[in-house]
């Protein structure tokens, strides 16, 4: 699998390189194509799940509905008011129908990306690559490092907490206000332990010689090697094949 | 020779301290020397730990006085990081000693931080998982692994670094009984393989005596009072230790039972194996368990199950709780105890099977009148308290009934006084020692005129004073009509307490017996649900043998 094997650093440049080119096109065939490229990439070359894959996609496929129908509805006046298009009954001003969809597919693509680093990126790895590739000191690397650790820790604590003073006779919260106050009432108790835990483990790895010190060797060494930047040119390769079918069709409009 | 470790009058105050919580400290160690550190919880131990591998005075918020030599040179002088090439530390929570996911990584990351490069590692890091045979866990994800796992990879870590002084922190403190053996006996067969010094610190001595020899032992106040053999030790300050709140050998703390002046003590059942006639044996005198069952049932449940991710954690269970029992659950690890009790105290609906309490479908109760019912004592006592001192913890549930304030009153000062927490009635809850903690998680738990009262391992971590206390507490409230049920990995609890014992293996019931009748079991089965007699069964055991090879040879 290609994509699971790219440098994690390199990777999340790219996608962050093509979420800033997004940004600077207007019209909605570049953002559509880049859109249907991105997303057989990630199946192509991640062996993404699809199933998993659409289940993420759908909160963002409802809000690019929802912008794209805002965008028609609170539409400024178009300097060409008879050009218009009629879709499922209605009548829409052509230039308003294209900038909502440029807007919406814009977002799809966002999402498209992102997911395809998600789904194909192991986060530790990440951050190794991070601080091997980009410099991130270690102090703040394997502080996340252990953060992440901890959040399975306390979900599971609160599930605890919540049994604990249930059986304390405190009541079963039903509005959204019993909620928040019981959710107070956690945050003691999980604030405590959360600090002595963190206190813990601060000191475990100063005793194994951790000093947030630059100069340390990595038993997973990462790099960038010449064929992860087939990635890149492949990305740019149907970004530049999106823009030149938009111009031929004559809908290309760049940021101005 | 020239100490591999000399402490020169160490005293150390911490900044929110009003007393010192080490004072005048002075001993060495030698190269490859072993030794027992021992005080109660508070006396200053896990401190002196940061003390000797160089995290004090550089991350002390407080003062620290003397010197600590480490190989003949100051600790503060070593370069930060430096030290852990050293010392070593294996700490006492399985949990919190990790930052990396996955086994090998985590050996890799004490590698990495002193620099060892890339090309040695591998090597180095299946050298030290075959050191504490976990090689076969190297690319496991470190929360897959049990707590005993846990402890034994922190100790890989460390010797990945080649350290020349181990320290171990409580390191069987969350441990059940099977995996503190296991952990023991990997330490015992590494002294075999390498040679580094020891400290291990504890406030329970089973198992650990014949590591070391020599002992230290620390007082409430943090200064050393005793620096000798152990025997000569307990020989010598034995009223002192049992002052202090650390666990004489459970050996030991038999024969003293019935002989409080004899000298010679065993430490271990193997010790007085093999010279049974050496020490004074006087046949236990059975205590009369109060039977105070009456034959009323409380609670019924019939084929009870319940599983989570396709695992059975309980399957098929049919119980009868009568009034007046004392019921010890028993068990390996992820047998199913807990879960059991949590459905049993309502806390969990089982999955299929039915429930009733006093004759009533559990699920018809309204939660109110239930908890007036049944009391549950979680594992971790920190997790029920709601408010913010003392009193008002204890006093929540009368308030929630609206109960006259001057019968709430009265009611939480008499619970406070027979739990001894009456003038503690005015700090939060979380300022308490883990002791004082555990009794008010108990208070909260009766206050109501609970009757049948559940306990999650409630003497799990604790010193020995706190926990004859609360054993003491519960033994009372058991006297005056009150139903106990609690699971517990200690065998001597169960022996001393418990009217009635029952066995979970891979979430059934494989005995429901009276202790007696579960001692007197085949031991294949015993082993196998990984269970331990308890120490004045095994004396009694070996003490039977040997009368009978006297009797037959002679």
């Amino acid at each position: 699998m290609f994509l699971q094997r790219l440098n994690p650093s390199l990777k999340a440049l790219t996608i962050m390189l093509f979420v800033v080119l997004l940004a600077m096109i207007f019209d909605p065939i570049t953002p559509l194509l880049f859109l249907i490229w991105t997303v057989s990439i990630t199946f192509l070359f991640g062996k993404v799940a699809w199933k998993k894959y659409t289940l993420y996609f759908i909160p963002f496929l409802i809000f690019a509905f929802g912008m794209l129908w805002t965008t028609i509805i609170f539409a400024d006046t178009p300097t060409n008011k008879d050009d218009s298009i009629t879709l499922f009954g209605m009548t829409y001003p052509r230039e308003s129908l294209l900038t909502a969809l440029a807007l919406s597919l814009r977002v799809l693509n966002v999402a498209a990306l992102s997911l395809l680093f998600i789904f194909t990126t192991n986060i530790v790895h990440f951050i190794l690559s991070l601080m091997q590739q980009l410099r991130l000191p270690p102090k703040i690397a394997y502080a996340v490092l252990a953060g992440y650790r901890f959040l399975p820790m306390m979900r599971d604590e609160i599930k605890i907490i919540h049994d604990a003073h249930r059986v304390r006779g405190v009541n079963q919260a039903k509005t959204i206000k019993e909620k928040w106050e019981n959710y107070k009432r956690y945050s003691i108790p999980l604030l405590a332990s959360s600090i002595r835990k963190a206190e813990r483990t601060a000191m475990a790895m100063e005793s194994k010689g951790f000093t947030g010190e630059k100069n340390r060797t990595f038993y997973r060494q990462f790099s960038i090697k010449k064929t992860d930047w087939i990635f890149p040119l492949i990305m740019l390769l149907g970004f530049s094949a999106a823009v030149i079918v938009s111009l031929e069709m004559g809908y290309l409009k760049l940021f101005s | 020779m020239r100490p591999f470790v000399d402490v020169r009058s160490l005293r150390l105050r911490f900044e929110t301290g009003e007393k010192d919580i080490l004072s005048n400290i002075n001993f060495q160690l030698h190269d490859g020397e072993s030794v027992l550190l021992l005080g109660p919880s508070g006396s200053g131990k896990s401190t002196l730990t940061s003390c000797l591998n160089g995290l004090f005075p550089r991350e002390l918020d407080g003062e620290m006085e003397g010197d600590i030599f480490i190989d003949g040179k100051k600790t503060i002088d070593y370069r930060p990081g430096e030290l852990s090439k050293q010392v070593g530390v294996v700490f006492q929570d399985p949990e919190t000693q990790f930052c990396m996911l996955n086994v090998e990584d985590e050996v890799a990351f004490g590698l990495e931080n002193i620099g060892v490069p890339f090309e040695e590692m591998e090597e180095k890091i299946e050298d030290a998982l075959e050191l504490v045979d976990m090689q076969d866990y190297k690319e496991s994800a470190i929360a897959t692994l049990s707590g005993g796992q846990k402890q034994k990879l922190a100790l890989a870590c460390i010797l990945a670094l080649k350290p020349s002084l181990l320290i171990l922190d409580e390191p069987t403190a969350n441990l059940d009984p099977i995996a503190t053996k296991d952990l023991i006996e990997t330490i015992k067969n590494l002294r075999e393989k390498i040679k580094f010094g020891l400290v291990i610190i504890e406030h329970k001595l089973d198992d650990w005596t014949d590591l070391a020899e020599r002992c230290l032992l620390l007082n409430r106040e943090g200064e050393i009072f005793n620096d000798s053999l152990l025997r000569t030790a307990i020989r010598n300050n034995r009223s002192q230790l049992v002052e202090q709140g650390i666990w004489l050998p459970k050996v030991a703390q038999f024969f003293l039972k019935d002989n409080p002046d004899q000298m010679e003590l065993p430490l271990t059942v193997e010790e007085f194996a093999a010279y049974p006639s050496r020490f004074a044996f006087v046949a236990e005198k059975r205590i009369s368990r109060n039977s105070s069952e009456s034959g009323i049932s409380i609670l019924e449940t019939r084929n009870i199950a319940w599983s989570a991710r396709k695992r059975d954690i309980i399957k098929d269970v049919s119980l009868s709780i009568y009034e007046g029992e004392f019921i010890a659950i028993v068990g390996a690890n992820g047998s199913g105890k807990t879960t059991l009790s949590r459905i049993l105290s309502g806390i969990q609906k089982p999955a299929s099977g039915s429930i009733s309490l006093k004759g009533k479908a559990l699920k018809e109760w309204k939660e109110s009148l239930l908890r007036q019912e049944i009391g549950y004592v979680f594992q971790n006592p920190e997790h029920q308290f709601i408010t913010n001192t003392v009193y008002d913890e204890v006093a929540f549930s009368l308030k929630m009934k609206n109960e006259p304030a001057e019968t709430i009153r009265e009611k939480v000062y008499e619970i406070l006084d027979t739990f001894g927490l009456l003038e503690l009635k005015n700090e939060h809850p979380f300022s308490l020692s883990q002791g004082q903690k555990r009794r008010l998680s108990v208070a909260t738990m009766i206050v109501d005129g609970q009757s049948f009262l559940l306990l999650d391992e409630p003497t799990f971590g604790q010193d020995a004073q706190s926990n004859a206390e609360l054993m003491r507490l519960l033994q009372q409230r058991h006297e005056r009509g009150a139903t106990i049920l609690m699971i517990t990995h200690d065998m001597e609890i169960v022996d001393q307490y418990a009217s009635r014992v029952v066995v979970m293996n891979n979430g059934e019931v494989v005995a429901d017996c009276t202790p007696e009748s579960l001692w007197d079991k085949e031991a294949k089965n015993l082993k196998a649900w990984q269970l331990e007699l308890p120490v004045s069964v095994q004396i009694k055991k070996i003490h039977e043998e040997e009368a009978y090879y006297v009797s037959t040879t002679s």
